[in-house]
């Protein structure tokens, strides 16, 4: 066994075992829930996010996409969610794919405009529509007696190991890609779109395909979550705060374009999230969002290089103190 | 005739949107930053013609001078204390910045204020002048006119004084403007102030026909945003064209289509624009 796969290994092992030190059903697996969701929609964010550099700040409208497709088709058909979860992915699919079309050329500020803008209208379309979404009153989704089948469980550890499966689901997909012929063309579209047309990539097929596989993503991330909140309406699916920028910190914050990035930033922003709303709860409505955003700032404000690069800092630094 | 009525409307919204939109451009056009927490600083400027209007009994579009002052000198500060430090960063930093005080402003105001919303009683709220066979709602007329005023004001400001050619100079080439002895960072400060200004003025006067929420900025978001990129992200005069083109689409689209999902006519412009030209659909005549 190489030091590499020992790498993966050991966390993996480590969080498959974590669940038995909790309380079940207790607030502390519910966060780590959530850790790992983020986690994952952190990884999925990376593809377009990390290995492209397009700032997409539109990830909730797959996510949302998701977590309707598969509810509705429960609530009108009953149909499982497990084929549901498909078709969300393929729904978010055909919209990455669509947005993409009019955005491939973009970059920096426009594209992350163009995005935001595609989320917004989402969560408008989703508060209007009030036959098929039911509107701004939300969805329930109706709770069986726990069934694998129907995705429900009425203890959390289920929960938590479906998250955990779509972690290692995604951070697979995130890592063939990018040491794929598709990671490389990413890369090389990053570096200089020009270039890599000139040499042969075809740049407008390879964001497409990043595109297309992120959302997909997101909306089977839109449809575990649908299922363990079991609850939402279209003002949380499709939020910008919420979601969109959530996901992509998530990923800033561990540190962007590599496989670890989502799992460090997840496992350091949700918990720190959930702390705030424990602290602040009891004081008014919005101190948690707003501790949240000075965090944001001040992270910026410490390393306005690309915030990975302090993650990497106070790495090289703990590696200066071992050696 | 519907259709008539319906281009007067989406004029007279549209020279509102104007002059909220030529605040984000000009921070953009000086600063070379994309403010996503402009509609943030619309939303501050209609909280304080709200309290002008409860507290001292002033009518909104006097209110709105006040909203200009407090937001002017909160856009001096966020511009000397944070956005300063992220000119030379890449885009992630910058975009991050901004939607990090969206967020900061949006849960401040929450706090501050409530969640529920807020609106002024005027006189002339159910007012309407008939004009011909068209009918002008006093509230939305006398909007237009305080925008057109602000928007010349400005215009004056920019092309008449000293500070407006250093801003003009800073746009065009800071390097050559610091040569010339301006100090760019006072004119980032100055720009950054009278753009977010300008839109908080625009959040006073719209307060007769519209309430206030402390998420109403990201409404005003993808509808500020078209117009500006209509227009040419950078162009104070295609903000103008952008804002009114804007007013126009969205009273139209309201012929044919629910209230919310008039945003969706928006987006697709804005979408198509942006693929298109995104440097604008009017050539970009300086500032």
């Amino acid at each position: 066994m190489t030091r590499q796969t020992l790498k993966w290994l050991l966390p993996l092992l480590l969080a498959l075992a974590v669940p038995w030190a909790f309380e079940d059903q207790g607030y502390g697996i519910r966060v780590l829930t959530l850790v790992l969701l983020f986690a994952a929609m952190g990884q999925a964010w990376n593809i377009v996010g990390g290995l492209a550099n397009q700032i997409s700040l539109g990830h909730a409208a797959f996510f949302g996409l998701g977590a309707y497709t598969s509810t509705l088709l429960l609530m009108r058909w009953g149909i499982s969610p497990w084929i549901g979860m498909i078709a969300a992915m393929g729904v978010a699919a055909v919209a990455g794919g669509l947005l993409s079309l009019p955005t491939m050329r973009l970059r920096g500020h426009y594209f992350a405009l163009a995005t935001l803008a595609f989320g917004e209208v989402m969560r408008a379309i989703a508060n209007t529509w009030a036959s098929v979404t039911g509107g701004p009153v939300g969805i329930s989704v109706p709770f069986s007696e726990g069934s694998l089948a129907l995705m429900q469980f009425k203890s959390s550890m289920p929960y938590y190991y479906l998250m955990l499966g779509a972690v290692v689901v995604t951070s697979l997909i995130f890592w063939l890609i990018s040491r794929s012929r598709l990671g490389y063309r990413l890369r090389a579209v990053k570096a200089n779109p020009q270039a890599a047309e000139v040499i042969g990539v075809n740049t407008a097929l390879t964001r497409i395909q990043a595109s297309v596989i992120s959302a997909a993503l997101m909306g089977a991330c839109g449809t575990l979550y649908a299922q363990f909140i079991f609850f939402f309406d279209p003002d949380t699916v499709f939020s910008l705060v919420g979601i969109s920028v959530k996901v992509a910190l998530v990923c800033i914050i561990g540190g962007v374009g590599t496989v670890a990035g989502p799992l460090l930033g997840a496992l350091v922003m949700i918990p720190l999230e959930e702390l705030f709303n424990e602290w602040l709860s009891g004081r008014t409505a919005g101190a948690s969002q707003l501790a949240y955003g000075v965090i944001l700032i001040a992270i910026i404000l410490i390393e306005p290089r690309g915030l990975s690069v302090l993650w990497f800092r106070v790495r090289d630094m703990l590696k200066g103190n071992h050696a | 005739m519907q259709f008539l009525q319906a281009l007067v409307d989406g004029i007279l919204l549209g020279g509102v949107y104007a002059v909220i939109s030529i605040g984000l451009t000009l921070v953009f056009g000086v600063v070379s930053i994309v403010n996503f927490a402009q509609g943030e600083f619309l939303m501050v400027g209609m909280y304080v013609a709200y309290f002008a209007w409860r507290l001292l009994g002033l009518d909104p579009l006097a209110g709105a001078v006040l909203s200009f002052m407090v937001a002017f000198a909160l856009g001096v500060l966020v511009q000397k204390f944070l956005i300063n430090r992220v000119l030379g960063a890449p885009a992630v930093a910058q975009i991050f910045l901004t939607v990090g005080l969206l967020i900061v402003m949006e849960n401040l105001a929450l706090m501050l204020f409530g969640s529920e919303f807020r609106s002024v009683q005027t006189p002339y709220q159910m007012t309407a002048f008939s004009v011909g066979p068209l009918l002008l709602s006093a509230p939305y007329l006398l909007a237009f006119c305080v925008a057109s005023v602000s928007g010349f004001v400005l215009w004056w400001v920019l092309k008449k004084t000293w500070w407006g050619m250093a801003v003009r100079a800073t746009a065009q080439d800071p390097m050559a403007a610091r040569l010339y002895g301006i100090s760019t960072q006072r004119v980032h400060q100055l720009a950054f102030g009278l753009g977010v200004g300008l839109t908080a003025l625009g959040g006073g006067i719209i307060l007769p026909y519209l309430t206030a929420s402390p998420t109403v900025g990201s409404q005003f978001s993808v509808l500020m945003f078209t117009a500006v990129v209509l227009g040419g992200l950078g162009s104070v005069m295609g903000a103008v064209v952008g804002g009114i083109a804007v007013g126009v689409i969205q009273s139209l689209s309201s012929l044919f289509l629910p209230m919310q999902l008039q945003n969706l006519v928006l987006f697709a412009v804005f979408i198509l624009v942006l693929a298109f030209r995104p440097e604008g659909l009017l050539k970009k005549a300086g500032s």
